[in-house]
């Protein structure tokens, strides 16, 4: 008896216990939600009693499944949609891969002039919502099909712009991919950066050349970094719904999510969620597939007790040249929308561009039903609800971020500690299956979980808790697959090396671990800290007028068409976002132009 | 409980009957409305969920008007079904009154269930025309065809199936059926009035009209897709569109809100609606007021309902046409017509064939949306 509980004490090793404590945390708050959402879809609600002979509300169906796999018109409802889904994601994931990989390796191997520049400038388009890539698309490219003024492009060049081009399913790819490839910026960036330059070495010293070293070298080892990137930017495009809804209904090219949201509007939540478990299910298959090809070569260790920084690749004559193509680049997806938003603002009558029309009424403005839009809302700068939503916003986003960052970094920690076993596939995947949930269903299912007490968890509705609940859970993913990713490359020794001089777990982690990988967290960081800003959907049943957010509150102008004040509050908010990113990389010393990391 | 029963008297009964019918009968005879204003006062702050962006000035010229604190979280038509609905179920007591458009949908999930329930305040029963009463509508929205005026001096428009036709091919806008629950209500008043609809074929064509669909509401929305339309997920941007100056081959719109028209003179747009296409100018729908059945704070939202049936209640929807509210002493927005000049010519929907066909519509749309 008593050798038993010595040896489960001896068991207990911090892993373990995070292991335990995560997995009943997680089991309640991605399983529960997850069980609902499937039993919603064997359930009539309703208005879907109508369409099912003999069905009363509450009833357990099969109708909606077979409606959407097998029905007469499953093509059109269905796959039609989930092939171009599949299109988008895939092609939008490879973009973002060579896009985000190859400024990586830029930015951190290579001596390309102005890398502090490029590496602040390259998540920036992240930071803005992926709408306004959608627009500033249109409002180049469009054609006379959608009607308005014409598009820059026709107005200068007098060449009308073709429909595929304007619209539809390669307009959606390429602003998805532009909005998306930060990620891949950053994940691989971090983990180029964490390679040991002595395996570089090594490999030259053998004789290999520079394209055998990266692609039998440098390739394998930032294998997880491009397949975690995959797996975030994938999923991202099968759930996406504003872009491909704006982009592809002029040529009535639709999406997966367009079901989801078509039959959740149409109050048929149990055909609309089986959309959303068709968008669980591929992503989870792409979760696999990574376990199956990646599983056997992460054991590559790439921070070892002794390490050297790799010297940089002269990139000769092409150096200028290839700086200015990037910051074109940049320049052309940061600049033009920021700045198509920023003009709208300061134009006292909508879309119409003279120096008469200029002026700060949005910004600064009294009150008033007589000036430009008329609106009798004070300017966005002196409008005290709208700067204590921007308020909340950022309180939310930083707590957000704290506790993701933490989390993943302890998750990552247990998942890489107790790697080969079941625990740990499991605490992987649990982590990001609300990544692949769509965010107004998990939103719902958050308000019906926490709206009373239930046993000892207390009601949390009308709680900031409740929304910095929800916001973890949505994007527990990034950190904890930065989490993973710094675990993976920190060998075992160093912390064994630790345990031996008789550090505990807590110095550990603090004084080996943590500083190792300190701009890998930060990504994990910054990545929830950035989403939080700009989500909705997750939060609009969950927010109470108490605690208002920027963008919850922004609808009301939406709703009217007054984009001025829209578009300022996304300004401000991809102002303070850009400005607390810099500020805080200076504070933890992650300065990006050192190379990713400090 | 037999003691219960021994106890009984006819005097009793009689006791209670009295009390019973009083109130019952309170709420729509006798409430005393003086009682209502001061219970009022002496509540807390007045929690608003609205579909409309207006009810926050409304509220806060209530607010100023009565100084009892309002406040209005504006939400989507779905989201605030849907968070009304699991607040309700899960017995949550946050919201007091709700400002909801989709009554189809809302009215199965918030007043079927219970969790709302109607409310007719003084005003609106003595102003009122009684069809508005129950529910209690704040005010109808219009949505109409339109046309840019620069292409065309006047109305192009005679008939709903010419958007079928060659001369409409690629060139007609609507906001996405799919994701608008009020489109998918409307079109099933097409389904409805198949017949109306199949004569006004007829009428355009000389010709029987030949269906692969069921009826002719159906059948519409099949060729009108097929005719290559333009799918467009904001109003503001259909009403841009169509109305912008210096166009070669404009598009159309179908279906936007008529209130867009408010911003013409501040646009410079060239854009006028329909006033002639048959059998239907558009549709019109209804704002809905409903009472939380377990409000906290029942007699504050009483009164604000009561002002919002009122001219200055309703003032911040005035400011545009296309929003009418029942109140007959309303004035139109300058240049619209009145609301019972509209309601001649544009369709509504019937609430039960409309909850009960709306999926064959969506369904309808989404196959043939998808090329």
């Amino acid at each position: 008896m008593i050798t038993a509980v010595r040896r489960f004490r001896l068991q207990l090793t911090p892993q373990r216990l995070f292991a335990a404590l995560f997995l009943l945390v997680l089991g309640y708050l991605v399983v529960v939600p997850l069980g609902v959402m499937l039993q919603e879809t064997f359930t009539v609600h309703p208005l879907e009693r109508f369409q099912i002979p003999g069905a009363m509300t509450g009833d357990f169906t099969t109708a909606h499944w077979e409606r959407t796999f097998v029905g007469p018109h499953s093509y059109a409802f269905f796959y039609r949609p989930l092939i171009n889904t599949l299109i988008i994601a895939l092609s939008l994931s490879l973009l973002a891969l060579v896009i985000g990989g190859g400024l990586a390796w830029l930015v951190v191997r290579t001596n390309l002039p102005f890398k502090g520049l490029i590496s602040n400038a390259a998540i920036i388009p992240y930071v803005m919502p992926s709408w306004t890539l959608a627009l500033a698309w249109l409002t180049l490219f469009k054609n006379q099909r959608i009607g308005g003024q014409p598009g820059i492009f026709q107005a200068v060049t007098g060449i009308a712009t073709p429909d595929w081009f304007a619209y539809g399913l390669f307009p959606i790819t390429i602003t998805l991919a532009l909005h998306y490839f930060p990620f891949g910026f950053m994940l691989i960036g971090g983990a180029i950066r964490n390679i040991d330059a002595q395996l570089e070495e090594s490999a030259e010293l053998l004789g290999a050349s520079r394209a055998t070293i990266l692609r039998r070298v440098v390739f394998p080892l930032v294998l997880p970094a491009i397949f975690s990137t995959f797996l975030l930017t994938f999923s991202k495009g099968l759930g996406t719904f504003g872009t491909p809804a704006f982009l592809g209904g002029p040529v009535r090219e639709f999406v997966l999510s367009t079901s989801l949201y078509a039959n959740l509007i149409g109050q048929r939540p149990g055909i609309g969620y089986i959309a959303a478990v068709v968008m669980i299910a591929m992503g989870v298959l792409v979760l696999y597939m990574d376990h199956r090809i990646i599983g056997a070569r992460r054991s590559f260790v790439t921070i070892s007790g002794k390490g050297a920084r790799a010297g940089l690749v002269d990139l000769g004559r092409w150096r200028t040249p290839l700086a200015v193509l990037v910051l074109g680049f940049l320049f052309s997806v940061i600049a033009v929308p920021i700045g198509a938003l920023a003009v709208d603002t300061v134009m006292l009558r909508p879309g119409i561009y003279n120096l008469q029309n200029f002026s700060l009424h949005y910004w600064i403005g009294e009150a008033s039903l007589a000036i430009g839009l008329g609106t009798g809302e004070p300017g966005i700068l002196r409008n005290s609800q709208l700067m204590g939503a921007l308020g909340n916003t950022m309180r939310l986003a930083v707590v957000v971020a704290l506790v993701c960052g933490v989390l993943g970094m302890l998750i990552g920690y247990t998942v890489v500690r107790l790697r080969g076993t079941l625990v740990s596939r499991l605490l992987d995947q649990l982590s990001f299956l609300p990544y692949l949930m769509p965010s107004i269903a998990l939103g719902s299912i958050f308000l019906a979980l926490f709206a009373i007490a239930r046993g000892p968890i207390p009601s949390l509705y009308g709680t900031f808790w409740l929304l910095v609940i929800a916001c973890t859970v949505s994007y527990l993913p990034y950190a904890v697959k930065a989490g993973v990713n710094a675990m993976m490359q920190i060998g075992p020794e160093l912390e064994e090396a630790a345990i031996m001089s008789g550090a505990s777990w807590f110095t550990r982690m603090r004084r080996v671990l943590f500083p190792l990988q300190k701009a890998t967290y930060f990504s994990g960081m910054l990545l929830p800290f950035i989403s939080v800003t700009r989500e909705l959907s997750l939060l609009i049943l969950l927010v109470t007028p108490a605690n208002q957010l920027a963008t919850t509150i922004t609808l009301r102008y939406t709703d009217r068409g007054w984009y001025p004040y829209t578009n300022g509050m996304v300004l401000m908010l991809v102002i303070i976002v850009i400005t607390s990113t810099i500020v805080s990389r200076r504070l933890m010393k992650t300065d990006l132009a050192k190379g990713l990391g400090g | 409980m037999p003691g219960t029963f021994r106890a009984f008297r006819p005097g009793h009964l009689v006791v209670a009957l009295l009390v019973a019918s009083l109130v019952a009968f309170a709420p729509a005879q006798a409430e005393d409305w003086a009682a209502v204003e001061a219970a009022a006062q002496a509540e807390g702050k007045l929690v608003v969920y609205s579909t409309t962006s207006r009810t926050v000035p409304a509220g806060a010229a209530f607010q100023e008007l009565t100084g009892i604190e309002v406040e209005v979280v504006r939400l989507g038509e779905q989201d605030l079904i849907e968070r009304a609905y699991q607040e309700g179920r899960a017995g949550v007591r946050n919201v007091d009154m709700i400002v909801v458009e989709d009554w189809v949908a809302s009215r199965e999930l918030l007043a079927a269930t219970g969790y709302f329930v109607n409310y007719v305040p003084p005003n609106a029963r003595e102003r009122f025309a009684e069809r508005y009463q129950d529910p209690l509508v704040l005010g109808f929205i219009n949505r109409v065809f339109g046309y840019n005026t620069e292409k065309h001096d006047a109305d192009p428009f005679t008939n709903v199936w010419e958007l079928t036709m060659p001369q409409y091919a690629g060139r007609v806008m609507i906001r996405d059926v799919a994701i608008t629950g009020e489109h998918q209500n409307a079109l099933t008043e097409w389904v409805r009035r198949s017949d109306e609809l199949e004569a006004a074929y007829t009428e355009l064509t000389g010709e029987v009209l030949e269906m692969t669909e069921p009826n002719a509401g159906l059948e519409w929305i099949k060729r009108f897709l097929q005719n290559d339309a333009i799918i467009m997920t904001s109003d503001t941007r259909i009403a841009e569109a169509i109305g912008a100056r210096g166009q070669e081959n404009p598009p159309y719109g179908m279906f936007y809100v008529f209130s867009k028209h408010r911003d013409i003179p501040l646009q410079d747009l060239a854009l006028s609606e329909s006033r002639s296409i048959e059998p239907t100018l558009g549709y019109y729908y209804p704002i809905v007021l409903q009472l939380a059945a377990d409000a906290r704070n029942p007699n504050a939202a009483k009164l604000f309902m009561e002002y919002l049936t009122t001219l200055e209640g309703f003032a911040p929807w005035a400011d545009s046409p296309g929003v009418y509210t029942p109140n007959p002493d309303q004035v139109p927005f300058e240049g619209d017509m009145p609301w019972d000049w509209w309601e001649e010519r544009l369709w509504g929907y019937d609430l039960d064939f409309a909850a009960q066909h709306r999926g064959i519509v969506l369904d309808t749309w989404l196959r043939y949306a998808q090329r």
